[in-house]
């Protein structure tokens, strides 16, 4: 009986940054053993500058504070490494690809998200992996994928959006378009990903062969908005931005409440949840417009109506009125701020967040756990994410049974160690 | 490729959903070689009457994000309002290894088609019910879309123009979201099973799904005690659209010499307000008003791959005609040409990921009930009488 999902899995993790760390965090979640390998000079850069400075840096530690040993303590590290074992390990060296080696031989999957040629050029590519672990399933995250003329191009989560088609149909009506600056492709990867690799995992179960799964996150992006794909490829018509609406519902809009910056929700996808909204309302003159009665006829005014219920909803506090709306049958959500988000009532009755105190920060923080929850698998509490290097001894001795006098040689050149030594800047 | 070497080849999933997240998790165990059967209403799924449809005309065969959606499925029309309609989902349940639904919470305990009866009847059955807020809580009657999903999950408020209301992100993202995460959580849950015998419920609530994949609210607010707000563009106008170009961000040392070489502007390589990254943060709309200058006059395609050439991480806002035509998805075969007996063939976008060299499963959306007799006669052994009759009474 497995306690969780993915216990007894072993993943080699040279993940960074967003995308490939919010894969093996799910992973972890779901009972997978993590080992997050870690260079001292090239380190993940949510880790931070060895000697933070100025306002942008100092952001992300708790209450600003860098405190002794800043690259343990920063909040998007945290968030996105708990329950991972973490090594240091220099594999631009001889020494340290021959360890790489090693320990791919132990795992059953490897996670990168590296450009796609930087892994080839180590010598540690998949072929290369491969032979040396002919069992292994390798899940490359890459921008493009791994093949392609512009394989080698370099991607955030906000030039995703753009190249993979998002941003050109997001924007205001009749307006530019825009970025979500929520980089939304990175963690939807993440998520998805998950199911890939155990396509991969079970594949290799199966044949008793590993396989490269060659994960793009522009073409995921793109499976984001068929419609709108399918709108060119059948009827050639070229879709644009056009704000918060849809085809369908009316009225649909983000409408302002009371207080600072406050904002529901409000979609009406039938004629019997627009006589609840009037209903709720309180039958205004304006509502009983029989032009109203029909989607139709709701879509033609979508002007007129936006004004009126934005007089409308700023009498109220923006949850008030979503459950005042919602008891009536209307989909309302209340535009909640991250503060907000921490203390919802539905989230926190479900027991959704996390809340832990990272050692080395001394405080309870709120993180967020996973987008399913699993009967024969659930989530357990998590260890903070790991200090830089904190479980050399455990993963170079332990698990991969190096000597003793085999890892003091990597430590004394340098291949093996827990200072960071990255350039400040 | 025979259906059983295939990845999810040994694999039947009933598919009880309306709206994008079910069918999307569905769309991808299909593709992935699992025999997936959409079990409609008599008249239909509600997905059908999704918009844009083929030529413009209205008609259940002919909804754009139904073709997408529904893949290598098979269908058969079912009431499962009707007693007797419950009674032969019951039997087929026997015969499958994962259910994905995503009535409102109570609706399949009432009909008797909730996971205690029908992992009684089946205990290797993997059930997955999809829902605007789960299956418990004070929100569980609460009704949920697109924008309602993004701003109860805290996804809304940072998106859009700092003097403007916020602005959702275009097109369903994030019930494709949900939708994946279903995916993701099946998978772990078949991979589970094929070491224990055992299925399992899984709880997927949109809201946790899209409360999931924000990335920073949350954090920021517990870690600093501030929220993020909406942030004005970065993108620039070029000739023909819209680049980002991305100098504010980490290059390397020699790009933005480079740059200014090729802007002809030579004497901004060693203007202090740009000389590092750090500095060209600080100066972004000094940096913008620079860059923009010379945007404007290149085309957007051409400034992206100058750009990445210069090793900057530019990107250039492609429109769903460019996509059609990009190089890179177009060597990468991303595009299926998938005909259709009543929309006609066109060419389909396809799947995120590659899993060694199995093909995906890329064959049209099935025809509202179309495997009626296949399934209910050729699996179930109902007769044709029986079918007549159960046709009269409405249940299929």
């Amino acid at each position: 009986m497995l306690s969780r999902a993915l216990d007894g899995i072993h993943i080699l993790d040279l993940t960074q940054v967003a995308v490939g760390p919010y894969a093996s965090f799910l992973l972890s979640t779901l009972g997978a053993q993590v080992i997050k390998v870690e260079s001292n000079q090239h380190p993940d850069i949510t880790r931070g500058a060895v000697e933070p400075t100025g306002v942008e840096q100092l952001k992300q530690y708790p209450g600003r504070v860098p405190g002794l040993r800043p690259w343990n303590r920063g909040a998007l590290f945290n968030q996105r490494n708990r329950d991972k074992l973490s090594i240091t390990l220099d594999f631009s060296q001889p020494a340290g690809k021959e360890v790489l080696k090693r320990l791919a031989a132990i795992c059953d999957a490897l996670v990168e998200n590296f450009r796609a040629a930087v892994m080839d050029r180590q010598g540690l590519g998949w072929e290369v992996l491969h032979a040396v672990n002919p069992r292994l399933v390798y899940l490359k995250l890459s921008s493009q994928g791994n093949t392609g003329p512009e394989r080698n191009y370099g991607s955030m989560g906000s030039t995703l959006e753009q190249t993979g088609g998002l941003v050109s149909i997001t924007g205001y009506r009749s307006g530019d378009p825009l970025m979500s600056n929520e980089t939304y492709p990175d963690p939807v990867t993440g998520i998805i990903s998950v199911g890939a690799l155990i396509a991969g995992l079970r594949l290799a179960r199966r044949t008793g062969k590993g396989c490269l799964v060659d994960f793009s996150q522009r073409e995921m992006t793109v499976g984001l908005l068929p419609a709108a794909m399918m709108d060119y490829a059948f009827n050639g018509r070229v879709q644009g931005p056009v704000g918060n609406r849809d085809a369908v519902a009316a009225p649909q809009g983000v409408y302002p409440c009371a207080g600072e910056d406050m904002w529901i929700a409000i979609a009406v996808q039938s004629d019997a949840q627009w006589q609840a909204l009037c209903q709720v309302i309180g039958n205004q003159d304006w509502t009983r417009d029989p032009s109203l009665r029909t989607g139709a006829g709701r879509r033609q005014r979508h002007d007129q109506i936006d004004a009126k219920l934005a007089v409308w909803t700023r009498g109220f506090d923006h949850y008030d009125l979503m459950h005042r709306l919602q008891r009536r049958g209307v989909p309302a959500g209340a535009v909640l701020k991250g503060s907000e988000l921490l203390v919802d009532a539905q989230l926190e009755a479900r027991g959704w967040w996390e809340d832990l105190a990272p050692p080395e920060v001394g405080k309870v923080h709120r993180f967020v756990t996973t987008p399913w929850r699993m009967s024969a698998s659930p989530f357990r509490p998590s260890t903070p994410a790991p200090s830089l290097g904190e479980h050399n001894d455990t993963v170079y001795l332990d698990i991969l049974g190096l000597s003793r006098a085999e890892y003091a040689s990597l430590q004394n050149a340098g291949i093996i160690s827990t200072e960071p030594r990255w350039l400040r800047a | 490729m025979a259906d059983t070497e295939r990845i999810l080849g040994d694999i039947t999933v009933l598919e009880l959903s309306h709206d994008i997240p079910g069918a999307y998790c569905g769309k991808l165990l299909a593709g992935l070689g699992a025999r997936v059967i959409k079990v409609e209403p008599p008249n239909g799924e509600g997905d059908r009457d999704m918009p844009p449809f083929a030529g413009d005309v209205h008609h259940r065969e002919r909804s754009l994000p139904f073709l997408y959606l529904n893949t290598a499925k098979q269908s058969v029309t079912l009431d499962l309002a009707l007693r007797e309609g419950q009674q032969i989902l019951r039997r087929m349940v026997a015969g499958a290894d994962v259910i994905v639904e995503s009535f409102a919470p109570g609706i399949l305990a009432k009909w008797g088609l909730d996971y205690t009866t029908l992992s009684s009847l089946n205990p290797t059955l993997v059930m997955t019910s999809i829902t605007a807020f789960g299956q418990d809580g004070p929100y569980r009657d609460y009704l949920i879309n697109e924008i309602v999903a993004a701003a109860i999950g805290g996804l809304l408020y940072t998106m859009g123009l700092p003097e403007r209301e916020p602005l959702k992100i275009g097109g369903d993202a994030v019930l494709y979201n949900a939708g994946g995460s279903a995916f993701s959580a099946v998978m772990a849950a078949i991979w589970q099973r094929d070491v224990t015998g055992s299925g399992q419920f899984i709880d997927i609530s949109i809201q946790e799904a899209t409360a999931t994949s924000q990335i920073h609210s949350s954090i920021e607010a517990s870690w600093i005690y501030s929220n993020p707000g909406r942030r004005s563009s970065v993108l620039l106008e070029a000739k023909d659209g819209w680049v980002a170009v991305g100098v504010e961000s980490g290059v390397s040392a020699e790009t933005w010499p480079r740059l200014c070489d090729i802007m002809d502007r030579p004497e901004l390589a060693d203007d202090p307000r740009f000389a590092t990254t750090f500095a060209r943060r600080d100066h972004r709309e000094e940096l913008k008003a620079v860059v923009s200058d010379w945007v404007r006059m290149q085309s957007k395609e051409e400034v992206y791959h100058l750009l990445q050439g210069l090793r900057s991480i530019a990107g250039y806002v492609a429109t769903t005609a460019d996509l059609y035509r990009s190089p890179q998805l177009v060597e990468r075969d991303f595009f299926q040409m998938i005909d259709h007996p009543v929309a006609g063939p066109a060419s389909y976008p396809g799947f995120p990921f590659r899993v060694g060299d199995q093909p995906w499963m890329q064959i049209r959306a099935p025809l509202l009930g179309e495997h009626n007799e296949a399934i209910y006669a050729g699996v179930l052994g109902y007769s044709q009488q029986e079918l007549h009759r159960l046709h009269e009474k409405g249940v299929i």
